[in-house]
C-alpha cells in the first residue's frame, strides 16, 4: 500500500530486558533461532507493500544499524522511500535523549511533512505476529476511524499496558493504563496506531507544545472522546516481548506447531532476515534432538530438548541442553548441562558445567562470556 | 584508473541440457538443480568467482533458463549486483539478420563478443555450471600470467582407470600441453581438464573468428579451439588443480556429491568462512526437530519439520519427514514431503514431490556395482502412492 508510510520505535520499554539488552536495542533483540524482534514488524510493513519507513531509536543502536545495513533483506534498498534511521540526538531541538514518544516524534515532524503519504502506521518493534496492514487499512475506512489501534487479547504482564473498553462495533469507549501486571484477561493494545499523516502531525505539534510526552496516555487516553479510536483485534498468534520472563515464555512458545504456522505459514507473508549465508545444520553419530528448533550453521553431538539453537551453536558429544535458548555462536562443551538457561552471543559453556534456573526465572549468561 | 576495463570477465557455460539427469532438468537448466541442502550447482562457480575478486560474469543460458534467471536475479545473493560489472543472463538472441541457439560452447562464446569487448578485458575464464568444487581462479590466473601462457587450462589428477572417461591434456615437464585428447582409450597421462580455461581475450577472440567462419567446425572448445591453437604452435598450459572436484552430471554423481557433503574427510568443506558458498535465501525459518525426530550423521536446513527417522542424509529446505517415516542415505530437494511410515532408501527424491504413507522407495545398499551407486529417483513434483514400492534404480515421474 504505497499510501502509507510508517515510524517505529526501535525501543520503547527496553529497561526491564536487563543483560538481553546491554549491548543492543529492543529492536535488535535476538529471537527464534535467526531473527530479531523487528524483522516481523518489518517484514509485515514489507508484505504489505510499506516501503517509506523511518526507524526512532534511542540507545545501543549499533547492532540494530548492524542488522539493517541498507534494508536489503527486506527489500527495501529502494531509490524512493526505504528505510531511514533516525539517530537519538538528531532527532529532536533540545539535544537531549527524547522523554517520550510524542517528543521523539515532534522531532522528526520534517518526516512526515516530507512525505507524500497519506497515512501513516506508529508501531513498537517488541510486537511478534503476522499482520496484514492491508487488511487494517480497510477497515479504517469502513468505519471512517480517526485513529485505528491493533489490539490482542491478553492479561496484562507488565506496566503501561493500555486496557480498552469497546463498544459492540469495536469503538474504544475507555482505557485504562496499567501501573502493574494482573491475571485478569481483556483487550490490550499492543502500541501499533494507524492515522492519517496529517492527524499526526496535528496531535503531535498540539499535545507536545502543550508538554506532554507520552503517546499512549496524552493521545489515546486522554483524547478517547472527541477522536474515533477503533480497535483491530490481530488474528493468529501475538505477542509483546518487554522483559525476560516474556522473551523466554513467547520463545518458547515456536515450539507449539499452531504458532509456528500462525508467524511463519502465512502465504505470501515471509518473514525476512538479515541472511549469513550459514551452511545446514550437522547432525553428527551422538546426536539426540527432541522438540526443539534449530537454525542453520549449528553442528550437534549432543542432546537437545525443548530448546532453541540459534545460527553457528555447537553442541558436544555428552552435553545436554533443555528448556534452555542459546544465542548465536554459543558453544556448550563435552558433558555440560544447560536447563532453563538463556545464554547471549558467543558464550562458552565448558566441560562438566552444569547451569540451571527455573521456569519462572531463567539464568541470562551476557555476550561473550566464558563459564 | 577509472573506467570500465576490468582484467579478467568470467563466461560461465549454464546451457547445458544434462539428459543424464533425467527428470531432475526436465523443468530446470542442470545448473539450477538444489545440491547439499541450500545451495544450487551454479552457486559454486558464482561463489568461486566472487571469491576470487573476480565481479563480471556472464551466465550463458538457453535450455529451460527462466528458472535459473529467476534465480541470479540481479546477482545479489553473491553480492554480484554491481554498478560496473556484476552477473549478466546471456541467452541466445536474434541480431539483424543473424542469431541463432548456441551451436557450441565456442559458440556461445563467439556470440557474445559485444558483451567481452565492453569490458575489455585482458583475460577471458570460461567455466561450465555443472561441477562443485572450491577454486580460487585468482591463483590460476597469476599461474597463467607467469607462464606467459595463451590459453592455461585447469586440470586434475584422476586414477588412470578412469582417464578415458575425461579430456586428457599431455604435458611436458614444464607443464606445457602438447597434446589434447578426448576420452582416449589408452591415455598417456592423468590428468583431466575441469572444463576451466584461461585465455588472453583477444587471442581466443580471432579463433573464436576462424572457427565461426570453419562450416565443418563443431564450435566447441575441445574438439575445435583448443586443438587449433595447439596446432598452430601457442602456448597452452596446464594449470594443476589439487582439492575436491565433482561433475555432477548423473544421477550416481549428484547423489555422490551430496553424500560427500556429509563426510567430513571428503574434502569437500563447505563450513569455511573463508570461502563461503553463497546461495539466494528461502526466507525459511528454522528448522524444526519434534518428539519422535531421529537424526543421525545428516544436514539439516531451514524450513524443515522432521518427526521421522533421518540416517546419513541431506535434508534441504521446507522438507517435512512425518512420524514413523524412514530416510536412510538420500538427498532429499527442496519442499519434498515423506509421509507417515514411509521408507526411503539410497534415493534422490526431488522438488515438492511427495512420498505418500507406507510407500517404499529404493532399498539399502552394499556398495557400488561396477562403480556405480543403484540409485533411485522420484522426480520434481512426482507422488508415489499409499504403499507403492518403487524398486531400486527406478525413476518416479
Amino acid at each position: 500500500m504505497n499510501n502509507i508510510m510508517s515510524v517505529i520505535f526501535a525501543s520503547d520499554q527496553e529497561t526491564k530486558l536487563n543483560e538481553l539488552t546491554l549491548h543492543r536495542t529492543a529492536a535488535s533483540l535476538p529471537i527464534f533461532g535467526r531473527y530479531r524482534c523487528i524483522d516481523f514488524t518489518l517484514s509485515n510493513l514489507v508484505n504489505s507493500q510499506i516501503t517509506q519507513i523511518g526507524i526512532i531509536t534511542r540507545s545501543n543502536y549499533s547492532s540494530l544499524m548492524d542488522h539493517i545495513r541498507m534494508g536489503r533483506d527486506w527489500d527495501l534498498n529502494r531509490k524512493n522511500g526505504g528505510i531511514t534511521v533516525f539517530p537519538p540526538y538528531a532527532s529532536n531541538t533540545t539535544r537531549s535523549v527524547f522523554k517520550g514518544k510524542i517528543e521523539a516524534l515532534y522531532g522528526i515532524m520534517e518526516f512526515f511533512e516530507k512525505a507524500s503519504e497519506e497515512y501513516v502506521i506508529i508501531t513498537n518493534s517488541n510486537v511478534i505476529a503476522n499482520i496484514d496492514f492491508d487488511d487494517v487499512y480497510a477497515k479504517h475506512l469502513e468505519k471512517g476511524a480517526d485513529i485505528t489501534m491493533l489490539t490482542y487479547t491478553s492479561n496484562p504482564t507488565t506496566s503501561k499496558r493500555v486496557l480498552l473498553d469497546l463498544d459492540k462495533d469495536s469503538r474504544v469507549v475507555g482505557t485504562r493504563i496499567t501501573q502493574v501486571a494482573s491475571k485478569e484477561e481483556c483487550e490490550i493494545g499492543i502500541n501499533v496506531y494507524l492515522l492519517k499523516t496529517e492527524l499526526l502531525i496535528r496531535l503531535v505539534r498540539d499535545t507536545f507544545e502543550r508538554g506532554f510526552v507520552d503517546f499512549e496516555k496524552n493521545i489515546i487516553q486522554q483524547k478517547s472522546s472527541e477522536l474515533k479510536i477503533y480497535s483491530y483485534h490481530v488474528n493468529g498468534h501475538c505477542a509483546l516481548i518487554d522483559d525476560v520472563k516474556s522473551y523466554y515464555n513467547e520463545s518458547m512458545k515456536i515450539l507449539q506447531e499452531q504458532v509456528r504456522d500462525d508467524l511463519f505459514g502465512v502465504e505470501g507473508a515471509k518473514v525476512y532476515t538479515k541472511v549469513k549465508d550459514s551452511v545446514p545444520t550437522r547432525y553428527r553419530a551422538h546426536a539426540t534432538v527432541e522438540n526443539s528448533l534449530i537454525a542453520d550453521g549449528c553442528d550437534i553431538n549432543g542432546k537437545v530438548v525443548n530448546s532453541i539453537l540459534f545460527r553457528g551453536v555447537k553442541v558436544e558429544e555428552g552435553a545436554e541442553i533443555t528448556n534452555s535458548i542459546i544465542m548465536e555462536n554459543g558453544r556448550v562443551m563435552k558433558n555440560a548441562s544447560l536447563d532453563y538457561v538463556i545464554t547471549d552471543k558467543n558464550v562458552t559453556v565448558t566441560e562438566e558445567k552444569g547451569i540451571s534456573g527455573t521456569n519462572s526465572y531463567p539464568i541470562v549468561i551476557v555476550k561473550n562470556k566464558t563459564v | 584508473m577509472f573506467s570500465n576495463k576490468k582484467e579478467c570477465v568470467a563466461m560461465l557455460l549454464a546451457g547445458g541440457q544434462g539428459t543424464r539427469l533425467y527428470s531432475l532438468t526436465r523443468d530446470v537448466a542442470k545448473p539450477a538443480v538444489s545440491f547439499g541442502g541450500k545451495y544450487r550447482i551454479i552457486d559454486f562457480p558464482l561463489s568461486n568467482c566472487i571469491n576470487s575478486n573476480i565481479d563480471t560474469i556472464g551466465v550463458l543460458t538457453q535450455y529451460k533458463p527462466f528458472d535459473l534467471n529467476q534465480y541470479i536475479g540481479n546477482g545479489q545473493p553473491w553480492d554480484l549486483d554491481r554498478l560496473n560489472g556484476g552477473v549478466f543472463v546471456l541467452p541466445p538472441y536474434v541480431t539483424g539478420e543473424s542469431g541463432d541457439w548456441y551451436k557450441g560452447t565456442a559458440n556461445a562464446i563467439y556470440q557474445n563478443i559485444a558483451f567481452i569487448d565492453k569490458f575489455s578485458p585482458e583475460y577471458v575464464l570460461i567455466l561450465s555450471g555443472d561441477h562443485i568444487y572450491k577454486m580460487d581462479y585468482d591463483k590460476m590466473l597469476d599461474y597463467h600470467k607467469e607462464k606467459g601462457s595463451d590459453c592455461t587450462i585447469a586440470v586434475i589428477n584422476v586414477p588412470i582407470e578412469e582417464a578415458s572417461r575425461f579430456g586428457i591434456m599431455n604435458t611436458n615437464p614444464d607443464n606445457s600441453v602438447y597434446e589434447f585428447e578426448e576420452k582416449p582409450k589408452q591415455p598417456k597421462s592423468t590428468n583431466a581438464s575441469m572444463g576451466i580455461y584461461i585465455f588472453n581475450w583477444q587471442k581466443l577472440r580471432k579463433y573464436l573468428i576462424e572457427d565461426e567462419a570453419d562450416p565443418k567446425s563443431s564450435n566447441d572448445f575441445g574438439k575445435n579451439i583448443i586443438p587449433n591453437m595447439l596446432k598452430d604452435g601457442q602456448k597452452l598450459f596446464a594449470y594443476n588443480f589439487e582439492g575436491y572436484w565433482k561433475d555432477v552430471g548423473t544421477i550416481a554423481s549428484l547423489w555422490e556429491a551430496n553424500m560427500d557433503i556429509i563426510n567430513e574427510e571428503s574434502g569437500i568443506n563447505l563450513d569455511d568462512n573463508s570461502w563461503k558458498i553463497y546461495a539466494r535465501n528461502a526466507a525459511e525459518p528454522p528448522h524444526y526437530i519434534g518428539q519422535t525426530g531421529k537424526i543421525v550423521n545428516s544436514l539439516v536446513t531451514e524450513g524443515c519439520e522432521i518427526e521421522g527417522t533421518v540416517i546419513n542424509s541431506v535434508i534441504s529446505s521446507g522438507v517435512r519427514i512425518a512420524k514413523g517415516a524412514y530416510v536412510e542415505n538420500c538427498n532429499i530437494m527442496p519442499n519434498a514431503h515423506i509421509e507417515e511410515g514411509a521408507d526411503v532408501r539410497f534415493a534422490i527424491v526431488g522438488q515438492n514431490a511427495v512420498v505418500n504413507k507406507n510407500a517404499k522407495v529404493g532399498d539399502t545398499q552394499v556398495g557400488p556395482v561396477k562403480g556405480e551407486w543403484q540409485i533411485t529417483v522420484v522426480g520434481p513434483n512426482a507422488k508415489v502412492k499409499e504403499n507403492e514400492v518403487v524398486p531400486v534404480k527406478a525413476m518416479v515421474d
